[in-house]
């Protein structure tokens, strides 16, 4: 069977038995894959340094005969990005992203862009002075927007207005938007923070925006705390369990 | 029908939960202890048994011992004032063989990995450093992995003892294998070897 070739960040390591690994990679060319390494845990050539957290690799790998894991046969180390475990918040970060990818993709479900994005990220949070919780949120925006899993934050969902004088908005999971309080049934009983106007604004901007102009939006902490406790929600509601890394997350 | 009497598929259901035991091997080995002498089987039941009730942590490095403290942390001839901190049981193991460290330890039992759940609490961080503040520890020797996690941890360690404890700390030396030609190395290896280079005439 002749072997596949891919650019592939890495997601995930486990060990497997004595001298195996079995590695989860975002793949450009494949999406998501799960592979094993054999070898990996012994070898002091073949895979040492590489099969590690958040690198970018080139990989050479084959379906495998005898199982359904298809087996990882060449691994070249394009970008450790060593900054990422130097700092443990910058360690925090990345290992979120990497967990948020591995959560919301399927396996074999290729996206060029979601690939980009995360490298894009991962590079990022591995310069000095990056804005690592600006960096989280930006991804986060727009991974969704990718993924087909936008919020409708244009304006309350039931009066379409935003930014009414003495009005709460909140978001609700259920109905992936806006509310009022004006609006707001007590029967639904959403009774999650609210959001400001501000945070609501920033987070509308960045869903539009290109990477690039990224250093444009400008989080303050209480916009930044609003922000990531939404998207944690979100993640939850949607996913249907907990994403690990937001609890470390200061 | 279920042709394996209960007992056998029950033994190879627990063998099964061990680390790296798959399904094949589970059964190789609940076969292989079968067709053993019963003794021999009882003995190892019987340390099955016991291993919960003698072994416990030692309260000062949070080794595995039969004591508590532990006879690392017992021993006179041993320099209180160094301290290595180690992931788990085994690296203290592998240290010890070299017979090169003469001082004290500290056990991890784990690395800092929020995609599991693990943070400062869950590798008893706190502990650490409040023992360093109350016990004149001199040196703190971080010997995890060159892993991601392993460097991530130490990176932590590293940040807080110099914060909150007035305490030299040191890392494992990181580079080139020995009997290693430098040309064959990553240059990630090569690139921390040139950082921690040593002074010949020390
Ligand atoms: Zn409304
Ligand atoms: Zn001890």
């Amino acid at each position: 069977m002749s072997l596949q070739q891919g650019l592939a960040i890495v997601l995930q390591v486990k060990d497997h038995g004595d001298s195996d690994k079995i590695v989860t990679l975002y793949t450009l060319e494949y999406g998501k894959i799960v592979l094993i390494a054999k070898g990996a845990k012994r070898s002091k050539k073949r895979f040492v340094n590489k099969l590690e957290l958040f690198s970018l690799l080139a990989i050479h790998f084959a379906p495998s005969r005898h199982s359904s894991l298809m087996r990882l046969d060449q691994a070249d180390l394009l970008n450790p990005f060593p900054r990422l475990r130097e700092n443990y918040e910058r360690y925090i970060a990345a290992s979120l992203l990497c967990e948020l990818v591995l959560h919301w993709t399927r396996e074999h479900d290729c996206d060029e862009e979601l690939f980009r994005l995360l490298v894009w990220a991962l590079e990022g949070l591995a310069l000095a002075g990056g804005a690592v919780n600006r960096t989280i949120i930006f991804f986060h925006v727009k991974m969704l927007d990718i993924l087909g899993y936008r919020p409708d934050l244009t304006g309350c969902l039931d009066c379409g207005v935003l930014g009414a004088p003495g009005v709460v908005y909140r978001f609700s999971t259920m109905r992936n938007g806006l509310v009022c309080s004006r609006c707001e049934s007590q029967a639904t009983g959403n009774t999650s923070q609210p959001l400001s106007i501000q945070t609501i604004q920033l987070l509308r901007r960045a869903q539009d925006m290109e990477q690039g102009k990224l250093e444009r939006l400008h989080f303050s902490p209480a916009a930044t705390r609003e922000a990531v406790a939404l998207l944690k929600r979100y993640d939850n509601h949607l996913l249907q369990r907990e994403v690990q890394s937001w609890s470390f997350l200061g | 029908m279920n042709v394996v009497p209960p007992a056998l598929s029950r033994l190879i259901a627990d063998l099964n939960r061990l680390p790296g035991i798959g399904m094949k091997t589970a059964t190789r080995l609940a076969l292989h202890i079968l067709r053993r002498p019963a003794s021999e089987a009882q003995s190892l039941a019987r340390d099955l048994g016991e291993l919960h009730r003698s072994i416990r942590l030692c309260s000062g490095c949070f080794a595995f011992a039969e004591t508590d403290p532990c006879g690392i942390c017992k021993d006179s001839e041993r320099d209180g004032g160094l301290v290595c901190v180690v992931e788990e049981s085994a690296d203290l193991m592998a240290i010890e063989k070299t017979g090169a460290f003469k001082g004290k330890y500290h056990i991890l039992h784990g690395v800092l990995s929020p995609m599991d759940g693990i943070g400062p609490e869950e590798i008893k961080a706190d502990a650490l450093l409040e023992r360093i503040r109350n016990q004149q520890v001199r040196e703190v020797l971080i010997a995890t992995s060159s892993t991601v996690p392993g460097e991530a941890t130490a990176a932590y360690l590293i940040k807080r003892l110099q914060e909150e404890a007035a305490v030299k700390v040191t890392r494992l030396a990181c580079g080139i294998p020995m009997g290693m030609d430098i040309k064959y190395a990553d240059e990630l290896t090569l690139s921390r070897a040139i950082e921690s280079r040593k002074d010949t005439c020390s």
